[in-house]
């Protein structure tokens, strides 16, 4: 890995961490509405997966889905100006947080339903097959949604078309409260990618070299016409399932012991063991981050209410 | 070439006249020689024929509205002519109309006057449309729900619209009365057929207000029209006239007993018939009470054009038997009887009431044994005739049991003196107490 | 008589019934140790143990069918859809399947299955989760649809929705849960399906409204009185079966109707509504019916647009008025 993609990966979650923790700030100051599924502790996933690809190529997201917006691309402000609802946001103010989409940026969207975005990531890596471009598809999704029937739809189809596509378990352990191995028949969810005739590995989730390794080789099978591969990501959810989870389910030692796996410290300590980042950039990309992220609540908490005379605009496309 | 349609003077001292009823509408097309409208003067109704054929492009007096003689109301022409010019033109004025006649009143009757209702009724032009549930109520309340005009979207005539209609039935005059003395009409309670309220009705609600309120003004009758003229005419009599009477009494034996005969033999003649026979003979001999004083000296006409006073519904007029002097008692009879039937319905042209020499007056039926007339101005006598009733009389120094009846002349004195009058009185008495001379 | 929340009637009336009779079991995402991300399920488990207290995997195709499949193997399962929204997202399994097994074979099965869960506005969910579905199941025969909003109405429907044979759909209120009213402790309290209630007299105009909106149609309805219009509002709390006899002997009387819900007016059961009064009370009728529904917008995220779309109260009032013409 180059250093400069190393450094934007670190910046990139950095920024994460900090978006998702001054949106927990505003939530609990009663300045978002609805709730926020935070990414605190996954970064790693998003923003390696990420630096691996364009602007022209896809992914599909979740609820839990402003780490892999921001990581693909979104700005800071507008991200933020959409989970307060705001008109400047990515999406008006009309999807707010679980629906950030950035087609700009190749962000086919983040979808509320689970599993609901993998179908649609099947047909974003169709079409990028059908006009023979160089380019592929990610599909983040979950361990919860890695049991819906439309995931194992989109397994079948992806592999039977060959279809230039990575599907990207993000497996932090928990549906809401239920354990995976109260709902996931197997262990490793990626073991399932043989049933669908494609390679499957399981990864460390907050090792960004480790993610970045099966990343490359699904990479390289995909724009080789080769067809989709299955990235288990073993990770953990720091905060609950949505701001005021009140995490019954599980022990605060286990949170705690995940804390220390912190992906952005290992990250960091990694970078400069290896003698690829000084402390003092390492600190000014963080201090960078904290600074983007005061402006962005600045410009989100200024942006103004969307009309309500324009609530039945975009209904249907109008030529 | 657009023409004028005027209001036409008919009669002599017609000044205006109030237009009733346009027979052709507005647009519609008239024929000359064929009823173009109806108007109205001194209560009566006249229809006019239009002069010219055409389409009657313009209505300018509209029906209820009292236009001066010669004013134009209408304009008839061809589709689509430009009539702006002569619709300038035609205005009508308020000034009177130059004829120099003593005045007659216009024939305005207010309670007939179109639009005055107080009740809102939809002019139904088009369909009407009511919701169902209006109709519904429409139905319960027995009535026809297109009566109501309706306050919802585009008039459409919704539940409360129903709910609120009071069909009001009233008499013209009972309205105009309410009217006036500021009471609602519909407060009355109607004793008229299927509950219409007459001005009996009006008048009791009013008195019952004022019994309530502690405070009785009266009734105010309207003097227009016709009872203003004819006051006008009854002052200017005593104006003008240097008027006293003569009275007389006649025994009817003899004329009873003719009367009989001819009932007997079934022919029907009345004993006004016998007055006016009589009367009319009376003045071919003394032709002084057939004349009238002018401005160029007094004229002794040498025709008898009798008028007969008749009480109608619409009060007194003179209808006349024109050439009574030339009539037999059976043409005198039926000319009466025609006169009257048709002063009573209001059928009367003007010369059918006009132009009288001299006036019979009869109140006979009423009870009234003898009353003072005055003059029919500008004639110069009158006669009034009181009831014939069986009275004790004497005669060849006995007291026998006579119809009686009694006849007052009053007379001009300009125009003649006390004997001549006397004489044309005791004339009278004579033919109709010997009534063979009169056949 | 208790006073209840909405959410602990529920509660309370799953586990009478779960008492009542060993084949009642309930299976839903977050039922188990959570009871519910809306507490209906609260320690259920506790009680009844996690056989007939289940967690699923996030797979409501599968799960409702599972409870199609049981139901018609003699159990009588009750499962939860934590968002009413997520029907869609099982179908095939509710319309072609539960609602058409006991017809297509003739009359011999019995599908004595509860699908219930909420639905609605109020939490800032934005479009996929804050909708309004009952509707769409008013349409496709073999459903049930009921509707409570009030404790008691939640209590005494389940009952009666648990002991059919039928399938039901049981429509909560998310924005209903926390409120509080007076609810029979009796365990055989139940509601009859098929009685619509009428919750406030009037003569002037029939508002019908379910849900949330029955309390917004009384406020509407408060506000009328002050100026004189007397409002007569129903709830029908159950679309399928629906009382229209009530609503149409109601329309008789005052002469106007309007329907209003939370779901889009177009298609809305609103209509189905309108049009049957006016088949059936034509005559009576002073004015056309109105319907008050969403938008055809997508629930916006933003709380001023999500206003925006929804019905208000003083929309409520000025369509009374505007049947009266005024």
């Amino acid at each position: 890995m180059d250093r400069e993609r190393a450094l934007h990966i670190y910046a990139t979650m950095n920024r994460i961490r900090k978006f998702e923790e001054k949106a927990v700030q505003l939530f609990e100051a009663n300045k978002l509405r609805g709730s926020v599924h935070l990414y605190i502790g996954e970064e790693a996933i998003a923003a390696t997966v990420c630096s691996q690809m364009t602007d022209q190529d896809y992914i599909t997201s979740t609820h839990r889905g402003h780490g892999h917006a921001i990581a693909k691309g979104a700005t800071l402000d507008r991200a933020l100006a959409e989970l307060m609802g705001k008109a400047t946001g990515y999406c008006k103010g009309r999807g707010g947080s679980m629906h950030i989409a950035d087609l700009e940026k190749g962000n086919l969207g983040a979808n509320a339903i689970v599993g609901g975005g993998v179908p649609i990531a099947v047909g974003g890596a169709l079409a990028q097959k059908m006009k023979g471009e160089k380019q592929f598809t990610v599909s983040f999704f979950g361990d919860g949604a890695s049991n819906q029937g439309t995931v194992h739809e989109s397994m079948n189809l992806a592999s039977l078309w060959k279809l230039p596509i990575i599907f990207i378990c993000e497996n932090n352990g928990f549906g809401i409260s239920v354990p995976t191995w109260q709902s996931t028949s197997v262990k490793d969810v990626s073991v399932r990618a043989a049933g669908y005739n494609m390679p499957g590995e399981t990864v460390d989730g907050n090792d960004v070299m480790a993610i970045d390794a099966a990343v490359e080789r699904a990479k390289t099978r995909a724009l080789n016409g080769e067809g989709p591969s299955f990235i288990e990501c073993k990770t953990y959810r720091w905060k609950g399932h949505w701001t005021g989870d009140p995490e019954t389910y599980r022990t605060r030692e286990e949170v705690a012991s995940w804390m220390e796996r912190c992906p952005i410290k290992a990250f960091r300590a990694y970078l400069l063991k290896n003698g690829i980042a000084q402390e003092k950039e390492l600190d000014d990309i963080e201090n960078a981050a904290t600074a983007e992220m005061e402006a962005a609540t600045e410009f989100a908490l200024n942006s103004p209410e969307p009309d309500p005379a324009q609530v039945m605009d975009d209904v249907f496309f109008v030529g | 070439m657009a023409e004028k349609v005027i209001m036409p003077k008919q009669g002599l001292q017609m000044t205006e006249g109030t237009i009733t009823r346009w027979i052709v509408r507005e647009g519609e097309n008239c024929v000359s020689g064929q009823p173009l409208f109806e108007m109205e003067t001194d209560k009566l109704v006249i229809t006019i024929d239009a002069n010219v054929s055409g389409k009657l492009l313009k209505i300018i007096a509209p029906e209820g509205a009292t236009v001066p003689i010669t004013e134009t109301i209408a304009i008839v022409g061809q589709a689509g002519e430009d009539i702006s010019a002569l619709l300038a033109q035609g205005k009508p004025s308020q000034a009177n109309t130059p004829v120099a006649t003593p005045l007659v009143v216009p024939a305005v009757a207010p309670a007939q006057a179109a639009g005055s209702t107080p009740i809102p009724v939809a002019a139904p032009a088009g369909p009407v449309y009511a919701t169902p549930r209006a109709r519904l109520r429409a139905e319960e309340k027995n009535m026809n729900v297109e009566q109501v005009a309706g306050s919802g979207p585009e008039g459409l005539i919704i539940e409360r619209d129903v709910l609120a209609f009071t069909p009001l039935k009233a008499t013209p005059l009972a309205k105009a009365i309410a009217r006036q003395e500021g009471v609602d009409v519909s407060d009355a309670t109607g004793s008229g057929s299927h509950g219409k309220v007459t001005r009996t009705d009006v008048d009791a609600l009013i008195a019952a207000r004022k019994g309530t309120q502690g405070t009785r003004h009266g009734t105010l009758v309207p003097y227009e029209g016709k009872r203003k003229m004819i006051g006008d005419k009854m002052k200017e009599s005593l104006y003008t006239h240097a008027q006293l009477s003569h009275q007389i009494k006649v025994d009817m034996s003899r004329a009873v007993e003719l009367r009989e005969s001819f009932k007997a033999a079934d022919r029907k003649v009345s004993y006004n018939d016998f007055i006016l026979m009589a009367t009319a003979r009376a003045l071919m001999d003394f032709p002084v009470m057939n004349a009238e004083l002018t401005d160029k000296g007094i004229l002794q006409k040498d025709y008898v054009h009798l008028g007969m006073a008749v009480d109608t519904p619409s009060g007194l007029i003179v209808p006349v038997i024109r050439d009574a002097d030339l009539m037999r008692l059976g043409e005198i009879s039926t000319c009466a009887a025609e006169l009257a039937d048709k002063a009573k319905h209001g059928k009367l042209v003007p010369t059918e009431y006009t132009g009288s020499s001299f006036t019979v007056s009869n109140l006979g039926m009423f009870g009234l044994e003898c009353f003072v007339p005055i003059l029919n101005t500008p004639e110069s006598g009158i006669l009034g005739v009181g009831k014939i009733e069986k009275q004790p009389v004497v005669f060849n120094d006995e007291i026998v049991i006579r119809p009686m009846m009694c006849l007052t002349l009053t007379y001009d004195h300009r125009v003649t003196d006390g004997a001549p009058a006397a004489q044309f009185l005791a004339r009278v008495k004579q033919y109709l107490e010997n009534p063979f001379l009169l056949l | 008589m208790s006073i209840k929340t909405y959410a602990v009637a529920i509660r309370d009336t799953i586990a009478q019934e779960m008492r009542h009779d060993d084949k009642v079991f309930i299976m839903g995402e977050d039922i188990e140790v959570l009871g519910g991300i809306f507490g209906c399920t609260r320690d259920l488990a506790k009680e009844f143990g996690t056989e007939r207290v289940r967690n699923t995997p996030i797979t409501e195709a599968t799960f409702v069918g599972a409870g199609v499949g049981a139901a018609t193997a003699g159990m009588r399962p009750i499962v939860e859809l934590m968002y009413m929204d997520f029907t869609y997202v099982a179908m095939d399994q509710i319309l072609n399947q539960a609602a058409k097994i006991r017809y297509m074979f003739g009359g011999k099965a019995k599908v004595p299955l509860v699908i219930r869960g909420q639905q609605g506005i109020g939490r800032g969910n934005a479009g996929q989760h804050s909708q309004s579905v009952e509707s769409l199941f008013m349409h496709i025969p073999g459903i049930k649809v009921a509707c409570p909003s009030t404790p008691a109405e939640a209590a005494g429907l389940l009952r009666t929705a648990i002991r059919d044979d039928n399938p039901v759909l049981f429509f909560e209120h998310k924005a209903l849960y926390s409120t509080k009213g007076e609810v029979p402790d009796d365990p055989e309290f139940a509601i009859p399906f098929g009685k619509a209630v009428i919750k406030k007299e009037g003569k002037d105009v029939t508002i019908v409204a379910n849900l949330l909106y029955v309390s917004k149609a009384l406020e509407a309805a408060a506000i009328l009185e002050k100026e004189g219009i007397s409002a007569e509002v129903i709830d029908p709390l159950t679309l399928v079966p629906l009382d229209i006899d009530t609503i149409v002997k109601s329309v008789q009387k005052t002469g106007r109707l309007i329907t209003v819900h939370e779901a889009h007016r177009e298609g809305g059961w609103g209509a189905e509504i309108a049009a049957q009064v006016t088949e059936k009370a034509f005559r009576y009728l002073d004015s056309p019916p109105i319907r008050l529904g969403a938008k055809q917008c997508t629930l916006p995220f933003n709380l001023g647009l999500e206003n925006a779309v929804v019905p208000q109260v003083d929309q409520i009032v000025q369509a009374a008025k505007q049947s009266l013409y005024r």
